[in-house]
């Protein structure tokens, strides 16, 4: 008993057809909560997290988190601790579910996804050059605005850091 | 079904148009379906032209089954250009992709995409 309903045609002329929705997600409950993700984040020392609601295309989960390490180790540092944390909660379990990481050879872009929440791990380069924030503001259709980012482009910013070790 | 010879769309904004099969890496199969990476050449403009890249299918006119019954088809066939890690070359994805990307390991290209 197929539910189909034809979408209507995009206009890059692809027509999909499909059912309702999309594959149910791995587990019902999280892997992590949000307020642990932040704490975690925070102790680890990563720069520049942003929490966004996933927006209405990304029906695939609820939670977005950005956050920016100072470098290639550090970044994976991150993912191996948001990783230590998630076996630390389900120690004794018979089975643990542990998420899935994208990325962890190259410290450039790591993804851990773990079905509700996503997080990306970036460094700075490739935070500027995949801009996320614009990606996944409300307003946005996935179109290039090239006026807007000239305008930004020669604005430097100095990034704030989360750095424990102050001289 | 992309085999060798085949030509592609290109689904992100890199700056090629047309991309063509080689290759099927990773087996010794005749034909790729979505979530396959295949070696790519001919684009045009920011990649510079007959480069050979690499590249995964994200949309396919054959299409895909899922467990439960239903099935995606797409009315061309489309890759997107990657390196080596499987991190996508360009910055934006057009277009709709195959969410069963997700579940091979290519949930940079998912997160980028307009829709599933």
């Amino acid at each position: 008993n197929l539910a189909s309903s034809f979408a209507l045609n995009r206009n890059l002329s692809s027509s999909i057809s499909e059912g309702s929705g999309g594959g149910a997600e791995k587990a019902t409950e999280e892997l992590l909560s949000l307020p642990e993700v932040e704490k975690i984040l925070n102790d680890v020392g990563a720069d520049g997290v942003k929490v966004i609601q996933a927006p209405k295309r990304c029906e695939f989960t609820d939670y977005i988190v950005v956050a920016t390490g100072r470098s290639p180790w550090h970044v994976r540092n991150i993912s191996q601790a948001l990783i230590y944390k998630i076996k630390q909660k389900q120690k004794g379990a018979k089975r643990m579910l542990l998420p899935t990481v994208v990325g962890q050879e190259g410290g450039k872009w790591i993804v851990i996804d773990s079905g509700k929440l996503i997080v990306h791990a970036v460094d700075e380069k490739a935070r500027a050059y995949y801009n996320f924030e614009g990606l996944w503001s409300e307003n946005n259709t996935n179109t290039d605005h090239h006026y807007q980012e000239l305008g930004k482009a020669f604005v430097k910013i100095r990034p704030t850091r989360n750095n424990t070790k102050r001289r | 079904m992309i085999q060798v010879q085949t030509y592609l769309n290109v689904a992100d904004n890199t700056g090629a148009q047309k991309l063509m099969c080689i290759r099927i890496l990773g087996s010794n199969k005749k034909n790729a379906n979505i979530g396959e990476i295949i070696v790519e050449a001919i684009p045009n403009m920011s990649i510079k032209k007959s480069e050979v890249v690499k590249a995964v299918i994200v949309r396919s006119t054959k299409g895909l089954r899922r467990e439960s019954g239903m099935a995606v088809r797409f009315d061309e066939n489309a890759a997107v250009i990657i390196n080596n890690d499987r991190s996508p070359k360009g910055t934006r994805v057009f277009g709709p992709v195959a969410r069963e990307l997700r579940d091979k390991n290519f949930a940079k290209i998912v997160s980028l995409a307009p829709e599933l």
